[in-house]
């Protein structure tokens, strides 16, 4: 099921100094991580990642996901926040005018560069990877989880 | 190969049947395989939203479709993966399946399931276009959506000696393309070259060019008009491009070294097919009574071979009518004997750097095996598996006709991850 973005990872989807990471897994699961600055949100609401190589592994991986129904994850970091999207391929656009407008852009962009395709990504959940959020979430949800001493009593003198 | 093998086939499994039993094999693919298998039907809701202006109508083709007509209807649809579907328009008691229009979008529908949406091939820029000769290039270049076909000739000597491949029905569609649409039998160098300098102004529309013809027997060797005529127009094409090479099919008759060299060495070509249509050579005999009767089957294969050390491993290739080894009255007697015959030979080849592959046979009305029934998914999915298997033993790769420079090949598809 899909979820909606808030506004604040939207901003930082936008944003081109935010680190973006697609993290994919390859035939036998083994995880494949890799920075790339060509993921944005497109107006539906969905992630678009622009593959520029045909048999990249990232490539490859998206392919078996969309063919087995497999997940991926991508993370954002900016400055002060960071955010987990977990989603999934819906569709490559490999030919048309959304794959066609992106080749001409990327072209003009970076030059003598080729696209192999437009991956589109539906957001299934979105984790806030803020430690401090994190933190607060853990210690509100599972109070077990905690070591004894941080909760002792400040001893006198000390 | 074992997963191709085993099993023993019973009654015809369906669809969702298929896709259980074999986990490995992506949905999707089993989906175009089976609905190039039945074909397709367009309901008048479907073809509401279909806007020429926009949408690729169906264009001159070399190969007729199985419903014996030329329609305006859309050429073809698009899976969500970049699957192409090349598909024929087929009548409805042949029980093909629907593309239907649900929620605002294309679908396949089976028994009123939706099974996959689709989309329509989107029209290039150049078919609006005619040469400076007053032709529409359209009826030079034939799309795909993302290939260029050059259907340089559309007559095929084996023909006039009545030894034409049975499945095959050229000569029969292109007097029916010439005379409805008058589109010409033998393309001009000058109006493919100007036809491809149209095409290339659109950015990221296309990434291979496929040129293929009828066979042509004369010349001082057999088949040296035929290399003459290539040779002319691809040096044509080349006009267009600052790199000698750029990445081409040729798909043409079985041709001698010195042939292949001329080729090779004088055009831009960088991969070379020559199709045995099918793995035995008693079926092929039969099947292909011309290319028997003037190379036999065992010179067709050896100048294959010969082709790899020209071509590179990788760069050459033969395609199969996967099916037609099952045609009646001669073809194999059972699934299992014609997967485990064409298994054998796709190895033989491999083994020497020659890569196989398949369309589905269509039993098209203009062809000898008219009103034949082409063989069940399961023998298709196994047959795409087993060949892609081969490819992937042999590291052969397959990228001059994959599913994005090609994409009517159910096997290739599969090869998009080596
Ligand atoms: S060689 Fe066979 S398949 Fe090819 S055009 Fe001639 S008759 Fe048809």
């Amino acid at each position: 099921m899909s979820v909606q973005l808030s506004d604040e990872l939207v901003s930082l989807l936008h944003d081109r100094e935010s680190i973006k990471l697609l993290a994919t897994t390859d035939e036998s699961g083994t995880p494949h991580v890799v920075a790339k600055d060509s993921i944005h949100i497109s107006e539906d609401g969905t992630i678009h990642y622009l593959e520029h190589l045909e048999s990249s592994r990232t490539n490859h991986n998206l392919v078996r996901a969309i063919w087995f129904d497999r997940r991926v994850s991508i993370v954002i970091i900016g400055t002060h926040q960071s955010f987990q999207i977990k989603g999934r391929p819906l569709e490559v656009h490999i030919t048309g005018p959304l794959f066609q407008k992106h080749y001409a852009e990327v072209r003009h962009r970076l030059g003598d560069v080729d696209l192999s395709g437009v991956w589109v990504i539906e957001p299934l959940e979105v984790i806030n990877e803020n430690p401090e959020i994190r933190r607060q979430e853990e210690e509100k949800r599972r109070p077990f989880f905690r070591h004894l001493d941080r909760l002792a009593k400040p001893l006198k003198g000390i | 190969m074992s997963l191709a093998l085993a099993g023993t086939l019973h009654a015809a499994l369906s669809l969702n049947e298929i896709v259980a039993k074999y986990p490995d094999i992506p949905r999707l693919i089993i989906i175009k395989t089976d609905v190039q298998r039945r074909g397709i039907h367009y309901t008048e809701r479907a073809l509401s939203i279909v806007d020429p202006a926009i949408h690729q109508i169906r264009s001159p083709y070399l190969f007729g479709s199985r419903d014996g007509a030329i329609k305006p209807l859309p050429e073809s649809l698009l899976l969500r993966d970049g699957t192409t579907i090349f598909v024929d328009p087929t009548p409805l008691e042949q029980n093909p399946y629907q593309v239907d229009l649900v929620e605002g979008r294309l679908a396949l529908v089976d028994n009123g399931e939706v099974v996959e949406f689709v989309r329509l091939w989107e029209k290039p820029l150049y078919y609006d276009q005619k040469t400076s000769s007053g032709i529409p290039m359209s009826h030079i270049a034939s799309a795909r959506p993302q290939r260029l076909n050059i259907f340089q000739s559309s007559y095929c000597h084996f023909w006039a000696e009545q030894k034409g491949c049975r499945f095959c029905d050229i000569v029969n569609h292109n007097k029916q393309q010439k005379h409805e649409l008058g589109v010409p039998v033998r393309l001009k160098p000058e109006d493919v070259s100007e036809t491809i300098r149209e095409a290339l102004k659109e950015p990221g529309r296309f990434t291979n060019i496929c040129l293929t013809a009828g066979s042509v027997l004369k010349g001082k060797d057999l088949f040296d008009h035929e290399v003459d005529y290539y040779i002319e127009t691809l040096l044509a094409i080349g006009e267009n491009f600052a790199t000698k090479k750029f990445p081409s099919e040729l798909i043409s008759s079985a041709f001698n070294e010195k042939q292949l060299i001329r080729l090779y060495e004088q055009t831009g070509i960088m991969s070379y097919t020559s199709d045995l249509e099918v793995l035995n050579e008693e079926k092929f005999n039969w099947i292909c009574p011309g290319k028997a009767d003037t190379l036999g089957y065992n010179e067709w294969k050896k100048r294959l071979i010969r082709a790899v050390d020209i071509f590179g491993k990788g760069n050459v290739g033969t395609g199969l009518v996967g099916g037609v080894e099952l045609a009646k009255p001669y073809g194999f007697g059972s699934e299992n004997e014609a997967l485990e015959a064409t298994f054998e030979e796709a190895e033989s080849l491999a083994v020497n750097g020659v890569t196989t592959f398949f369309i589905v046979w269509v039993p098209r009305p203009g062809s000898d095996f008219r009103g034949q029934q082409n063989p069940s998914l399961e023998y298709f999915v196994r047959l795409a598996s087993g060949l892609h298997q081969i490819r992937a033993k042999y590291r052969l790769s397959i990228d001059f006709n994959d599913y994005r420079r090609c994409g009517n090949h159910p096997d290739t598809d599969l090869s998009r991850l080596l």
